[in-house]
């Protein structure tokens, strides 16, 4: 027998007696039954001992590997086997000291995984675990160390511009810092909402009770985390000097820390495929019974696109990664042009995971924009086809626009227009999306409550992100502004006024839902308007600067655009500080004076909230039966959205 | 872990955690579904990154060779070691070849059959993974001399990836095997057991053959680019 999935709607009119639970688990012995204390539990802190261990028998195996070389060929000068291999087993002991490991290496003689014991303990974050719950939020504060790491080098870049000529620091360390906060804050933008609010909200919103491969999951995390180590590795080795879009030749001549950027993104990138691997399945075949497709939340098709985007461009960054790391220790030639190689190659493939990178950022910032108009506008999604549509329409094109960042060099001109075009169909589907939105807001009475304030503020911003988007993909003007501040506007308003604005509405939303309490609103409200004022006063100037031809990544600029650049700074700085409020909001209400949150603050339909607050360790004491789309707001007479205690359970014969 | 205890799970990747929780039957053949899908998904899903991580490399071939720059895509002569190459294709198809045979094998509920397919599908592999390395100790050119010798490394590169991935999937599904073979007997064989564990199994011997062909076929593919054409 089993639970028939296709059965959406119907309820039997005669409930007869469910079937009887007969199966029971046995709870496992107390937490650390064995009187081991908390410290020699893998954790974290083991992970680090391993870490500094990998990385110290890596570096030595480089050395002798390296021993025997009459001299050291590379351009950087440094024995790049020992940095590459240092890095590479430094990552490998950090996943086999937090436990990542165990039971991989147990299968091999057959072994089956080890109970998982749950804990209260708070120290559950700092292990490795395969709760969704928990990885979730261990997430949330890994992106966030990313994001504050790579906001104060922000802050030391708009410290820098301050003058145009008299400099804080030298041209070296300018680009490096550049490209540290490049690479930072791009790879935690790939994983800022898939990693906790996928991870979290998924399972519960389409009413399963775990992910698909909880261990593929966690692992993700630890892979993640072990990518910040190693790219902030980069910094001490030396830096690199190419930006986070690491062209050769530079990167074939770039110091230590080039080799700390291509480890460092193969690493997070094997950990961005296995995190869209796990969700893509989970969704796939852990939906509740009734949960069809047409029934699945907006942010769910969002999420489902991204990790589509996510297990098959990425895979091309982690190979783009590996040659690199071959040119620069093997000696390969993938991309010094005069050994037969050629550096365009390193800008087609990594452009090729680079463009679709950009909707990994894009589409679940729309999924959570989407997904909580509808709750604060109290009416069903506009177009809810159209949207799941769009998304992976973005999803499929943005295969087929990568050339278009070669549109200066690389690029056979007679292919410029296709990609023109195809770029500029790209924003057919992406309008489908901007538009659903515009018209859940249409005649709406909207509720501006804080999450519903950084949707708006996400939905400005993005607008004149896209349609400097749209100008930038016409190759007179792409060729004009290439390289300039007005490109680095240009995706700032999309990443970090799209994709930042509306993972800060999702944060205010659901931070009820995971901690049982109450974001302060109106230290909320102070946050967003601090927030988007400054944002949009920082950014809007470099539109202006770069069209005047101020170029990007260069420490020096005309002294005629101090004014704007000194006001861009100041603003950045106000915005860094806006970054503050939302700390110490966060650490006041939720750690140091907790107000205890309603079950449904919002009054949403949504399936996360239905089911307990704090969610149970199983998400659903039984496997709901969907019966309804979560977005029947103005219909007061609506079926609920599930059935959280079906009697009896939805049989089917089993096909 | 005892023997009851894993029959009594449902199969790899299946926490066991604290909290008591008791499921219908109905919840369990429903999750032990979603389970045999998401292994089916989930090869499908793999053959996906794999495949466009080749693209990657065969972009690059096709991309360096079409280039040419200073005339150094790959000079007269060149050619890695044609017997290590046939040598390996030959030994990869054979793996693959063996572990369909295996699988069907199983299903047919001859264990002995199957166990012995599966060995040799290992042992193939290995000797594969080991002439994969050693090719790299007897290579006739530099690896940084030409365009060609660069995608030669990252192909064997990738390759050495692909075989101990492959390796490791076989080998583990024999030793479950091994473990569960005298429970898998005592319900009917693995072939026909209703034991979850039987049924998670059979799921992942069949996902475990469909990528042992799927690298087949890219060896077949890269066989190509790299000592024929």
């Amino acid at each position: 027998m089993a639970i028939d999935i296709s059965a959406e709607t119907a309820r039997p009119s005669e409930p007869t007696e469910p079937s009887s639970p007969v199966v029971g688990r046995t709870p496992p012995p107390p937490f650390r039954a064995g009187g081991r204390p908390a410290f020699l539990e893998q954790s974290i802190l083991t992970a680090g001992i391993g870490a500094v261990v990998g990385y110290l028998f890596g570096h030595w195996v480089g050395n002798m590997i390296a021993a025997g070389y009459p001299y050291i060929s590379g351009f950087s000068g440094q024995n790049d086997d020992a940095i590459v291999l240092g890095l590479a087993f430094g990552a490998f002991g950090w996943l086999l000291g937090v436990g990542a490991l165990n039971y991989p290496l147990a299968k091999i003689v057959g072994r089956e995984p080890a109970p998982e014991v749950e804990s209260a303990n708070w120290t559950k974050y700092l292990r490795f675990t395969t709760d969704h719950k928990v990885v979730g939020i261990q997430y949330f504060f890994g992106v966030f160390t990313f994001f504050f790491t790579g906001g104060l080098l922000a802050m030391a870049i708009r410290t820098e511009l301050l003058y145009p000529t008299n400099h804080l620091i030298g041209p070296g360390t300018y680009i490096a810092i550049v490209g540290e906060h490049g690479t930072i804050m791009m790879m935690m933008a790939s994983s800022l909402v898939v990693g906790p609010l996928g991870n979290y909200l998924v399972p519960l919103m389409i009413g399963s009770r775990r992910t698909a491969f909880p261990r593929v999951e966690a692992s993700s995390f630890w892979l993640f985390t072990a990518g910040y180590l190693v790219i902030i590795c980069a910094l001490p080795l030396g830096g690199f000097p190419t930006g986070w879009t690491g062209y050769a030749p530079l990167q074939t001549q770039g110091a230590g820390g080039m080799d700390a950027y291509l480890v460092g993104f193969a690493v997070i990138g094997l950990g961005m495929i296995l995190a869209g691997f796990n969700l893509i399945v989970t969704i796939i075949h852990y939906r509740a019974p009734g949960m069809s497709w047409s029934r699945l939340p907006i942010f769910v098709w969002s999420i489902l696109a991204t990790s589509a985007l996510l297990t098959l461009a990425t895979p091309t960054l982690v190979a783009a990664g590996l040659f690199g790391i071959l040119d620069r220790t093997a000696q390969t030639a993938f991309f010094v042009t005069e050994r037969g190689g050629s550096a365009f190659l390193w800008e087609n493939l990594f452009w090729f995971f680079g463009h679709p990178e950009v909707y990994i950022m894009a589409l679940p910032g729309f999924g959570i924009v989407s997904e909580l108009l509808p709750v604060f506008c109290r009416k069903p999604l506009f177009g809810y086809r159209v949207a799941a549509a769009g998304m992976f329409g973005v999803a499929l094109l943005s295969f087929f626009v990568w050339q278009h960042h070669l549109f200066q060099s690389g690029i056979n001109p007679d292919m410029r227009p296709l990609f023109m075009l195809t770029t500029e169909l790209i924003s057919i589907p992406t309008g489908f999306i901007y538009l659903v939105t515009l018209g859940t807001l249409w005649k709406a009475r909207m509720r501006f409550d804080v999450p519903m304030l950084f949707c708006l503020g996400m939905l400005f911003n993005f607008l004149i992100g896209g349609v400097t988007g749209v100008f930038l993909s016409d190759v007179p003007v792409d060729v004009t502004v290439h390289g300039s501040f007005f490109v680095m506007a240009h995706f700032h308003y999309t990443i970090m006024g799209g994709l930042v604005f509306a993972m800060f509405a999702g944060i205010y939303y659901w931070t009820p839902k995971v901690t049982g309490r109450m974001l302060n609103q109106k230290w909320g409200k102070i946050h967003f308007w601090t927030m988007f004022i400054f944002f949009n006063m920082t950014f809007f100037p470099l539109f202006i600067v770069g069209l005047l031809g101020q170029p990007r990544r260069v420490f020096e600029y005309a002294s005629n655009l101090q004014v704007w650049n000194d006001f861009s700074s100041v603003s950045a700085f106000c915005l860094g500080a806006s970054f503050l409020i939302f700390v110490g909001n966060f650490l006041w209400t939720i750690i140091i004076d907790p107000h205890p949150a309603p079950d449904n603050p919002w009054d949403s339909l949504g399936l996360e909230w239905q089911t307990a607050t704090p969610v149970p360790y199983y998400n659903f004491d039984r496997i709901p039966v969907i019966t309804n789309d979560p977005y029947h707001y103005s219909e007061p007479d609506a079926a609920p959205v599930a059935d959280l205690t079906p009697v009896p359970p939805r049989v089917a014969p089993t096909p | 872990m005892s023997q009851t205890d894993i029959v009594e799970d449902r199969g790899p990747g299946v926490e066991t955690p604290g909290h008591a929780l008791t499921e219908t039957p109905e919840e369990l053949a429903y999750e032990l579904r979603a389970q045999e899908g998401s292994i089916w998904t989930g090869t499908r899903l793999l053959m996906g990154v794999a495949i466009f991580t080749y693209a990657s490399l065969a972009f690059a071939y096709f991309y360096l060779r079409s280039s040419d720059s200073f005339a150094l895509w790959r000079p007269a002569g060149i050619t890695a070691p044609t017997a290590y190459g046939a040598a390996i294709m030959a030994l990869m198809i054979a793996a693959a070849g063996l572990a369909v045979l295996s699988t069907r094998r199983l299903k047919s509920n001859q264990a002995v059959d199957f166990q012995v397919a599966g060995w040799t599908t290992v042992f193939c592999g290995l000797i594969a993974l080991g002439l994969q390395i050693l090719e790299l100790t007897h290579l006739p050119f530099f690896p940084g001399s030409n365009g060609y010798s660069s995608c030669f490394i990252g192909w064997a590169a990738i390759n050495i990836g692909t075989i101990v991935g492959s390796l490791y999937w076989s080998e583990t599904l024999l030793a479950r095997f091994l473990r569960l073979r005298r429970a898998f007997a005592e319900e009917g064989g693995a072939s026909s057991s209703p034991l979850p564990a039987a049924r998670l199994f059979r799921a992942n011997a069949d996902g475990c053959a469909a990528f042992w062909c799927f690298v087949a076929v890219s060896e077949i593919f890269f066989w190509l680019l790299f000592y024929v054409i």
